[in-house]
């Protein structure tokens, strides 16, 4: 991979860092490589909105390729949600821009004296001032700083006044509507007084004529597969219907087990009913991003399945259009859809509970299908006024704000996305589980619930309702996502391990087999979760919220709860940890070549 | 009534099954739309072998045995998959989405429709389970 750039914004140096070839042999690139380049900066004590705190924009090895789905990169660092390990990938078009100028990642620390933005141009670099940017939408700012850059194809990262006002999920957002929403790195990115990053550069991404032939193939097999045919035709909330079906598709913030009136807002209405164009990532032959009108002339991008469900169904909410506007009010603002929902889910409980009052809200009805006070609720987090001063700090700060953490729906800090382990069991570990809290994106588990199995790498199906019997099942998954999450493919891409395989011997004249994509993937899984336990994560943190441990009344999982504590040790066996540390054992570390690791944890 | 699969007298029964069976008429009641089968030669099956069902309202109006593609030039879907994996659904030792999403059965056709009628296409693989009795 190219250098990294490690720019200092509080006195404007920059340096190359050069990546060590046996650190990509072992992590390959992505949130794997960064996890190792940060391991020494991301410490207990660490603040993650001082001027200290890493920030470290990082590409796959693939990233730019044309590759299938390849055009990604992920930003890692020190959650302020979570203050535990921070990970948000995102595609768009901004890390092969990037590459193309000359590097593979920024690795950025300090903080800028007033606001300001990056713009790096083959491989120059300079901070410019951008007070007058204050407060504005990621739109605006895109085409304010691409204007003022004058550079055909510069692209540009940026938040939102969310990340300005640090509210603790906030995110980066680059081109139209690509979010790295989870985890807030927005807020890490506006506590350095950072706007925006904008990049451009003319060096061609070099492809061997192995990997191209490999490529071709690879994008043309994707094209035909079921999978991203129901992407592409239906965008992710094409998946609605089924996991209504199925009980997993949580409404009145995870109370309801059932929404009768899925067909409303799923991914089939938005096709049939406002969608008028699609858009993709650079290189990706799916384009799930939708495009929709609202019956105003106005293009605007359309909802995924989990701001569907977050604004629809967890909200009550069956009117399309309104779900698409608060959407899109989220992404304006540079807010985690996922998050933001979820909390605005908890704040519509906690009224109806009686807990929140309106004298709390300052007069505002807090009632389900209220989409008028979803959408108020909106501007007070991005703004921190009123309720929204504690909102903007999640889940959990508004649960324990008002007598009730235990109502908020989040795991260690993370809010849990909308896919319910009542109605599919091994997303209980996905979220129990995951480095960064309650994600659905280090295990997508669900879709193996549903029947997506892995045989050639040992992923098999075990009925959406077991317990325990699929805990070794989940790990695999999860290292397998691990590598995905390294080399930086979309996992709405159903590319196969062999088919992996050969794109990544191709492109970087290397001998890796199956075997060693899952062991780079165990491995990072383990160096993320050793991340963790030395910023003080134990056992006691693999949990689950109260409501999933509930069952529903009604709908395709009633009567079901996971039973999570017998998966957890299932799932430890089968990791290699130690049930009474919550860390991996010495031995599983040596034998992942985890040595730095091991005096850490063990002394 | 169950049949030796493949056979015409496995589709026959298929669709007095689907035509008696409650549960179908229920679930399947708002469906519309034709299936055509292609199976792809592999182990006992020498050459490739077609069927065809007219799905309607929770009946099925027609089936055809080995017709030509050209009799059906607009099925609502068409679905393709080899002879082992055809009958490994119907054994019941394939999940049937495992077979779509691991692209073990492919799906032409509209896929907002598949999504939202994903009960109605798991029950349809129920009843031709019930129907079949032996696989060649």
């Amino acid at each position: 991979m190219l250098p990294i750039l490690k720019i200092n914004l509080t006195n404007h140096t920059t340096e190359e860092f050069i990546i060590p070839k046996e650190w990509e042999h072992d992590f390959l690139g992505g949130a794997s490589l960064a996890a190792r380049i940060l391991y020494p900066l991301l410490t207990k004590g660490l603040d993650p909105l001082s001027p200290e705190a890493p920030l470290l924009f990082i590409n796959g090895p693939l990233t730019g390729t044309n590759g299938p789905t390849t055009g990604r990169f992920v930003i890692c660092g020190k959650s302020p949600a979570t203050h535990l390990w921070a990970e948000s990938n995102i595609g768009g078009f901004w890390g092969p821009e990037l590459r193309k100028a000359g590097y593979d990642g920024l690795l950025i620390t300090g903080r800028a004296s007033a606001l300001s933005y990056v713009w790096i141009q083959d491989g120059r670099f300079e901070v410019r001032g951008a007070a007058g940017l204050s407060g504005r939408d990621v739109y605006e700012t895109q085409e304010i700083i691409k204007a003022e850059v004058g550079v055909k194809g510069a692209r540009v990262a940026v938040i939102g006044e969310a990340g300005e006002n640090g509210v603790l999920f906030s995110s980066i957002c680059c081109d139209h509507g690509r979010m790295a929403g989870r985890t807030g790195m927005g807020a890490v990115m506006g506590s350095k007084n950072l706007k925006a990053i904008a990049v451009h550069g003319t060096k061609k991404i070099e492809v061997t004529e192995r990997y191209a032939v490999v490529r071709s193939e690879a994008n043309r097999a994707l094209k035909q597969d079921n999978e991203a045919k129901v992407m592409s035709e239906l965008g992710s909330a094409g998946a609605a219907n089924y996991a209504e079906y199925l009980g997993a598709m949580p409404s009145k913030y995870y109370h309801q087990g059932a929404f009768p009136a899925v067909d409303n807002i799923s991914g089939a209405k938005i096709t049939e009913s406002i969608l008028v164009g699609q858009s993709a990532c650079q290189g990706c032959v799916i384009a799930c991003g939708r495009v929709v009108d609202l019956g105003d002339g106005k293009r605007r991008k359309g909802p995924e399945y989990e701001t569907v469900v977050g604004f629809g169904p967890n909200l009550l909410i069956e009117d399309l259009t309104e779900v698409v506007r608060l959407g899109e009010l989220c992404d304006k603002y540079g807010l985690d859809s996922i998050s933001t929902s979820n909390t605005v889910g908890l704040a519509f409980h906690l009224f109806e509970m009686g807990k929140i009052t309106l004298q709390d809200t300052g007069g505002l009805e807090l009632r389900w299908v209220g989409f008028l006070a979803a959408r108020q609720l909106i501007h007070m987090i991005a703004r921190r006024e009123g309720l929204g001063t504690i909102m903007a700090n999640g889940s959990r700060a508004l649960g324990a704000a008002f007598g009730a953490e235990e109502e908020a729906m989040q795991v260690n800090g993370l809010e849990t996305a909308y896919h319910d382990p009542r109605g599919v069991s091994g997303m209980a570990l996905s979220y129990a589980t995951s480095p960064r809290g309650a994600c659905h994106n280090q295990s997508d588990y669900f879709f193996v619930d549903w029947g997506h199995t892995h045989e050639e790498i040992g992923i098999e199906f075990f009925d959406r309702h077991a317990h325990a019997e699929k805990s070794a099942n989940v790990a695999k998954h999860q290292n397998w996502r691990t590598h995905f999450n390294s080399v930086l493919i979309c996992i709405f891409a159903n590319v196969p391990p062999q088919t992996q395989v050969d794109l990544l011997n191709a492109q970087l004249g290397l001998d890796l087999t199956t075997e060693d994509l899952m062991r780079s993937g165990e491995r990072a899984w383990n160096l993320k979760r050793a991340i963790n336990n030395r910023m003080g994560l134990t056992r006691a943190n693999d949990k689950l919220p109260k409501a999933f441990l509930e069952p529903y009344k009604e709908g395709g999982a009633a009567g079901f709860t996971p039973d999570l504590q017998a998966m957890l040790a299932a799932y430890y066996q089968a990791r290699g940890w130690d049930w009474e540390t919550g860390k991996p054992t010495r031995e599983k570390l040596v034998e992942l070549g985890l040595e730095i690791v091991v005096k850490d944890l063990w002394g | 009534m169950t049949a030796k699969f493949p056979s015409e007298e496995w589709l026959k029964g298929l669709e007095t099954k689907l035509n008696s069976d409650e549960k179908y008429r229920e679930i399947a009641k708002d469906w519309e739309g034709d299936l055509f089968f292609s199976i792809e030669p592999e182990g006992n099956l020498k050459e490739r072998l077609t069927f065809y069902l007219d799905l309607w309202h929770g009946t099925c109006r027609k089936v055809d045995y080995n017709p030509e593609a050209s009799t059906y030039p607009k099925p609502a879907f068409t679905l393709t998959a080899s002879y082992n994996n055809i009958t490994a659904v119907l054994s019941g030792k394939l999940n049937p989405m495992t077979a779509m999403m691991t692209m073990k059965l492919k799906v032409s056709g509209s896929m907002g429709y598949m999504m939202r009628n994903v009960p109605t296409v798991l029950d349809f693989v129920r009843c031709a389970q019930e129907v079949t009795k032996e696989i060649v």
